[in-house]
């Protein structure tokens, strides 16, 4: 049912911003921030999330969170005290919370008794406050749904829906029931308060109520009604007495429609006969038609004046019934029944020198409907009708999006297809169209940027999972872990957030696995008991940097080099510097975990987080210091649809360098490198020894190019690391649309991906970091 | 005539699923996400009924409730709270701020429809 999934995924994207936010208050409220304005965030919070699970029938997350929305509320309440215990199974009670979401979401069941234990906790607290007040099944005249009904589905909303709307069932209702008396009469006498009206409740509606239930027949017992210029409409002038007559039904069905009104006014229902001082009414059919006949004029006070002529009044006489008809009071608190006497907080002194026209539901004209706020009645699910402040928004699929996105991907490409076209005796005679150039390549820059802004999310998303991850780890390894996040609503591409979460959870592990300390060692090496993890993403040009830093023990520089020896990753005869050696946790099939433990074993390494960044275009760094901890760095591109480059030519073929990387050109000989021991070549710029990376080289082409008359890039990758690429030729700068090789094609070591230039050729992206890494396992090898 | 309802509630799921509901059963629906909007709203528009939830932020349901009835202009303008509240006492809140009746959370389309109309002209 496409409604009934519509509405699930909107409630899952719900929830998801319900357990950010609640990441978000728990964490100021760790802080010590325990105003009533985040508890009652957090309540609400829970709240949604179970009135939501409850439509859908999520019965499991409707039971825990009922049961942790009590103990919210008695936090809120003051009847529990928010001690750090507390918080901390609130935050507990949150992952439960965002398990059950999980779980109902992918339909993949929990086990039965998930989250007893700290549901029984909640129960223990507040009986500890409120003895015997945890669960709340009290009678709700049957309409409170406490097990919810798994069948339930919210949209079985038949078309020809009960009545429509507006049509008031009146017709029928009074029609004429052949009349046996029998069992099945029943007897009410019913005494409005002034409360009553004060609602907008009102008598007759009750008594259209009755009337659809069997056949009826009402009596107006009048007290003194004043004249006119008197009269004040929400005065209680009379009561009724009613005779209804319907075979098989219950006291409680009648109950039912007074369920509104219940302590706003006095009722007594009995069988027939049972009432002392009952009018032994014969149920009367023309009274009532009488009544529908005048239901939509000003029907209380026309019967009203109809009846004064013609009735005597019975003498009023407040109305106490007999114990045995007493209402039923209510499993209500004590002295709830006494809030209903109050008198409203309403001033009716406004109305007292008006005369107006007793109905109290005297509708008001309906007011010409402001366009503007005209809710659509399409049916559109994700209507916000007439939202009156903040900011418009509409919501619409990531494809209409990815399809836009795409479509400018191609503009550009043909933009600058266009670009390159044009030499310079076309430049010279067209100047117009240069300038025509000109314009569109501003404007199509302008798009694109407004287009990749529009999927541009904070990482908040992904963040907020992460505080979860550490709380786990901490508890699994028995060490003191907190976690700093820093800029979480810097904003990158959609695309790109879908794919940060694996690896940003692997780099967690790994510093809470390896990089924090147990607290013993910690203390002994002078350290604060408990590690740091801060978690920062920060805006750098044309980049997003996302760092993950711990206050650890650093990188075990001897034990990875040694395995990194044992497999054959580096030669026996090779001693990399410490840099490299940090960077050999990202080699493939390089696992540092001595046994593997279900944290950040399980057979896969570092490396995994490398490919997952490789393949959104990005890169990764790591920087150890031992004993004081450990920096990794994920660089990624803001968007993954288009990067600036330069075009260089290598073994004849066009490839392109992310200009975000590049130092500096420069052309020189071949005769200017320098070998090194290792069988690597350097060159020195500035003084400064820099690692050489012949391109043709490196992938197997013949240089078409002069060996004295060379093209060097130098590049700068990540830790200021520089390296230069030697190529045959440079052509220039332009934008390109980046392709993914993975999904084309298949991963090549060294490439970040593809391209497809103006004249239609494919030129490969030199990924300048992996080369870097893979240049050292070569050398190995 | 149709019947116009404001339904007040923060969680955009339910007001999906009112907005269904309602627009299904022949009603022209206004939404608001908080008891302010509301207000606003109510300012604007004339409506028949009301439907609030009692949990929001800016203006809680209660709050929404108690100053519909204090504007003197809705005297008689039914408020149903739409709550998943099974304590007795937040709907007594409910009550004494001007309520007029309430439905429970997750509700019945057929419900839903039939309490509007035990208090709709």
């Amino acid at each position: 049912m496409s409604d009934l999934d519509d509405f699930k995924a909107t409630y899952f994207d719900e929830c998801s911003e319900l357990l950010t936010e609640l990441e978000e208050q728990f964490a100021a409220i760790e802080e010590g921030e325990r105003g009533a304005d985040r508890l009652n965030a957090v309540f609400r919070a829970i709240h949604s999330i179970k009135g939501g699970a409850g439509a859908f029938g999520f019965s499991a997350l409707v039971g825990f969170a009922h049961a942790y929305e009590t103990l919210l509320d008695y936090v809120r309440d003051g009847r529990i005290e928010l001690t750090d215990d507390v918080v901390h199974l609130c935050i507990r009670a949150n992952d439960i919370v965002a398990d059950h979401v999980n779980a109902a979401q992918t339909g993949e069941g929990l086990s039965a008794d998930y989250g007893a234990e700290e549901k029984a906790r909640f129960d223990a607290l507040a009986r500890g406050e409120t003895a015997g007040e945890g669960e709340n099944g009290e009678d709700m005249g049957g309409e409170i749904v406490e097990d919810f009904d798994i069948d339930f589905t919210p949209v079985m909303v038949n078309l020809d829906a009960p009545m429509a709307a507006g049509e008031a069932p009146v017709e029928d209702v009074f029609e004429a029931a052949p009349m046996t008396v029998a069992e099945g009469q029943w007897e009410i006498r019913f005494t409005p308060h002034r409360a009553l009206y004060a609602r907008a409740n009102d008598p007759l509606l009750l008594f259209r109520e009755l009337a659809a239930l069997g056949t009826m027949s009402v009596r107006a017992i009048m007290g003194d009604v004043p004249p006119l210029s008197d009269f004040e409409p929400f005065a209680v002038y009379c009561s009724w007495e009613i005779t209804l007559i319907a075979p098989g039904l219950s006291e409680s069905d009648i109950r039912e429609v007074f369920e509104f009104v219940d302590g706003d006014c006095d009722i007594v229902i009995a069988q027939a006969g049972m009432v002392p001082g009952f009018a032994d009414l014969v149920p009367d059919i023309a009274e009532p038609a009488a009544m529908a006949a005048e239901v939509d004029a000003e029907p209380d006070l026309s019967s009203l004046l109809a009846l004064t002529e013609e009735e005597v009044a019975a003498p009023q006489e407040p109305v106490t019934p007999p114990a045995a008809f007493a209402p039923e009071p209510k499993a209500a608190p004590a002295g709830s029944q006494d809030k209903f006497e109050e008198a409203p907080a309403i001033s009716f002194a406004a109305l007292a020198d008006e005369i107006k026209p007793p109905a109290p539901a005297a509708k008001p004209e309906a007011a010409p409907v402001a366009a503007a706020k005209a809710p659509s009645s399409n049916g559109d699910s994700e209507e916000g009708g007439g939202r009156s402040v903040g900011v418009q928004s509409i919501r619409v699929d990531l494809d209409k999006v990815d399809r836009v996105v795409n479509m400018v991907g191609e503009l550009v490409i043909t933009q600058s297809m266009l670009t390159q076209q044009m030499d310079e005796t076309l430049r010279a005679r067209y100047t117009e169209l240069v300038r025509g150039l000109e314009v569109l390549a501003q404007t199509t820059r302008g798009l694109q940027d407004s287009v990749m802004a529009i999927r541009a999310q904070p990482v908040k998303s992904v963040f907020s999972r992460m505080p979860r991850l550490v709380r786990e780890l901490a508890s699994k390894t028995s060490k003191k872990i907190k976690l700093e996040t820093i800029g979480e609503n810097t904003e990158i591409d959609k695309t790109v957030i879908e794919q940060l979460s694996d690896p940003l959870t692997h780099m967690i592990r790994n510093s809470a696995d390896h990089g924090i300390e147990s607290p013993e060692k910690r203390l002994a090496a002078g350290k604060p008991e408990t590690g740091t993890i801060r978690l920062s993403a920060e805006q750098a040009g044309g980049n997003i940097l996302i760092i993950v830093e711990d206050d650890g023990a650093g990188i075990n520089r001897e034990r990875v080099l040694g395995l990194a020896r044992d497999k054959g990753i580096v030669a026996p005869d090779i001693t990399p510097t410490d840099e490299q050696i940090d960077q050999l946790i990202f080699a493939p099939g390089f696992s540092t975990a001595e046994a593997v433990s279900d944290i950040s074993g399980r057979g896969v390494g570092m490396d995994v987080v490398l490919s997952n960044i490789k393949k959104i275009g990005g890169s990764v760094h790591v920087r150890s210091w031992t004993g004081k901890g450990c920096r990794m760095t994920l660089r990624l591109p803001l968007t993954l649809a288009v990067l600036d480059v330069m075009l260089v030519k290598v073994g004849g073929g066009p490839y392109v360098v992310p200009l975000s990387s590049i130092v500096e050109t420069m052309q020189c000989s071949r005769a200017s490198f320098e070998r090194v021991p290792s069988g690597g070549r350097v060159l020195q710029v500035r003084g400064e020894y820099v690692q050489v990376i012949d391109l043709a080289q490196r992938f197997e082409l013949t240089s078409q190019q002069n060996p004295d008359d060379q093209f060097v890039v130098l590049c700068e990758a990540e830790g200021n690391q520089k390296v230069a690429l030697v190529v045959d030729d440079i052509i220039g700068q332009q934008q390109v649309v980046i392709k993914s090789l993975e999904e084309n094609f298949e991963s090549v070591d060294g490439i970040a991906g593809g391209t497809i230039l103006g004249d239609g050729n494919v030129a490969l992206i030199v990924d300048v970091q992996g080369l870097r890494t893979t240049h050292l396992h070569q050398n190995a090898a | 005539m149709t019947l116009r309802v404001l339904t007040v509630d923060d969680s955009r799921t339910i007001l999906a699923m009112l907005h269904h509901t309602l627009s299904n059963a022949g009603f022209e629906v206004l939404q608001a996400e908080d008891g302010k909007q509301g207000l606003d709203m109510l300012r604007a528009e004339t409506v028949d009924v009301v439907i609030t939830d009692i949990n929001m932020p800016v203006m809680d349901g209660i709050e929404f409730i108690k100053n519909v009835r204090a504007t003197g202009q809705h005297n008689s303008l039914p408020i149903l709270i739409l709550t998943t509240e099974t304590s007795q006492d937040k709907r007594d809140q409910g009550k004494a701020a001007g309520g007029t009746g309430w439905i429970v959370k997750p509700f019945d389309p057929e419900k839903l429809i039939s309490v509007i109309h035990r208090v709709v002209h």
